[in-house]
């Protein structure tokens, strides 16, 4: 017996023909390495009509930079993006945050963009990428836009259009992440996943970003957090201070007791990495 | 349905293969290598592991379709002329064997390894074999014998796959 059901497959060579194939079709789904899409295809029960392949699209493929960006292709694989010298050196929080992702099978298939574009709460990059301020270029058969990672997951109306691009600002900005899993069925889940990210200016930290990634929702920026830690190095910040500000900004989370005293080690941790460093 | 070209295991394939067909049931239904196993198809266990262009990778979340012009690897491909590769000795010789279902992706993603890093530490080893679930032995062994392989392997004795 087959093990997914028909659909009609295709795999156009450029942007331009996948775009009026994402048109016609009535029901159509996008394909990037498959890791997620193919596995909820087999156990979904809505079923598309088409697929269609990005794999040999060169536009969606590469790692650059441009202006004061740099522009990650999203067919970029999570094991090129680990080996990328662009990422090594000015990211190296995306790239551990890749290195944890999934396992060895997984990081040689699964790409940024369907991390991204998979809009699957327990992806762990999203929040490392909002951490960074990343912006996405997207694009329909009306013309292209870029929109911030965090707008593009939280947008209720969807429409018919491909990710063509992610913008990662090059920046000196310095960032933690960390990860946490559990363990279902022998295999190693996402649990929690916490990215801090800051710039330093003469008084403390500036433009500081806290984003968890709860595995229940979509990203979560800790508001009261970045603002209680903005300055640190200029002033004081009790662990108290911050335990505070964490339980504030979850209240409206779906964070359960055990995720939130990961959370709050993880903030403990964070502070005594920047007071060490920002003294 | 759609027509496609895969090199399997050095062998050049014409194949017509259902448009929704995944890369497992080409290999196993079409080409009739059995040693690539159908376990949790979630991509979790690993059994179902091959070489594509040089990556171990889950054929159970492929398209054929998807795949065409790609050079696979499967177990049945690893030895020459009726001898086992060394890293199916070197399973045998230090007992890491049992059951026997998890060893063809075992070795496999031990061979993508040992491709690009001929003298990995234990570290890089369980970091390789990751995505490979064993229920009977546990890891000691399977370690020590990419370990074991790779200080007999000579580099000739490679088999290179090229990147598409």
């Amino acid at each position: 017996m087959a093990l997914l059901r028909d659909f009609k497959f295709h795999s156009p060579d450029t942007l331009l023909q996948a775009l009026a194939l994402l048109e016609q079709a009535d029901s159509p789904v996008l394909l990037a390495g498959g890791t997620f899409a193919l596995n909820t295809l087999k156990k979904s029960s809505k079923y598309p009509t088409d697929v269609i392949s990005l794999r040999k699209i060169p536009e969606l493929n590469g790692i650059k930079t441009q202006d004061k960006e740099l522009w990650i292709g999203p067919m970029t694989r999570i094991d090129e993006l680990i080996g990328s010298r662009f990422i090594q050196d000015s990211f190296v929080c995306l790239k551990e945050a890749a290195l944890k992702l999934g396992t060895t099978p997984i990081r040689n298939m699964a790409t940024i963009g369907g991390n991204v574009a998979s809009r699957f709460y327990w992806v762990d990059l999203p929040a490392v990428l909002i951490a960074l301020g990343a912006r996405l270029e997207v694009v329909s058969q009306d013309g292209g836009r870029v929109v911030g990672l965090y707008d593009y997951l939280t947008e209720k109306k969807l429409k018919k259009e491909i990710v063509s691009g992610i913008l990662l600002p090059l920046e000196n900005r310095g960032a933690y992440h960390f990860r946490h899993t559990c363990t279902v069925q022998e295999v190693d889940t996402p649990y929690l996943g916490l990215t801090f990210s800051f710039t330093r200016g003469k008084e403390g930290l500036l433009d500081v970003r806290a984003v968890v990634n709860t595995t229940l929702s979509f990203p979560v920026f800790l508001k009261g957090v970045s603002s209680v830690l903005q300055g640190l190095g200029y002033k004081e910040i009790s662990l108290d201070d911050m335990r505070k500000a964490v339980c504030e900004d979850i209240k409206n989370t779906k964070l359960d007791e055990y995720r939130i005293q990961l959370l709050c080690v993880d903030m403990e941790n964070i502070l005594s990495l920047l007071n060490g460093k920002a003294a | 349905m759609k027509n496609i070209t895969l090199k399997v295991n050095g062998k050049i394939c014409e194949l017509e293969v259902r448009d929704s067909e995944l890369l497992i049931e080409t290999l196993r239904e079409r080409l009739g290598f059995l040693g690539t196993k159908y376990s949790c198809l979630e991509g979790d266990c690993g059994v179902c592991t091959v070489i594509v262009d040089g990556k171990n990778v889950l054929s159970c979340l492929m398209l054929s379709a998807d795949c065409d012009g790609a050079e696979v690897l499967t177990i049945e491909g690893l030895g020459k002329d009726g001898e086992p590769h060394q890293l199916q000795k070197s399973f045998v010789e230090k007992g890491a064997v049992q059951c026997g279902f998890c060893t063809p992706g075992m070795i496999l993603a031990a061979k993508a390894l040992l491709d690009k890093n001929p003298d990995p530490t234990d570290k890089e080893i369980e970091k390789a074999i990751d995505g490979n679930l064993c229920r009977c032995t546990g890891y000691m062994k399977i370690v020590e014998a990419i370990k074991d392989a790779s200080r007999k392997i000579k580099p000739n004795d490679q088999i290179s796959i090229s990147k598409r």
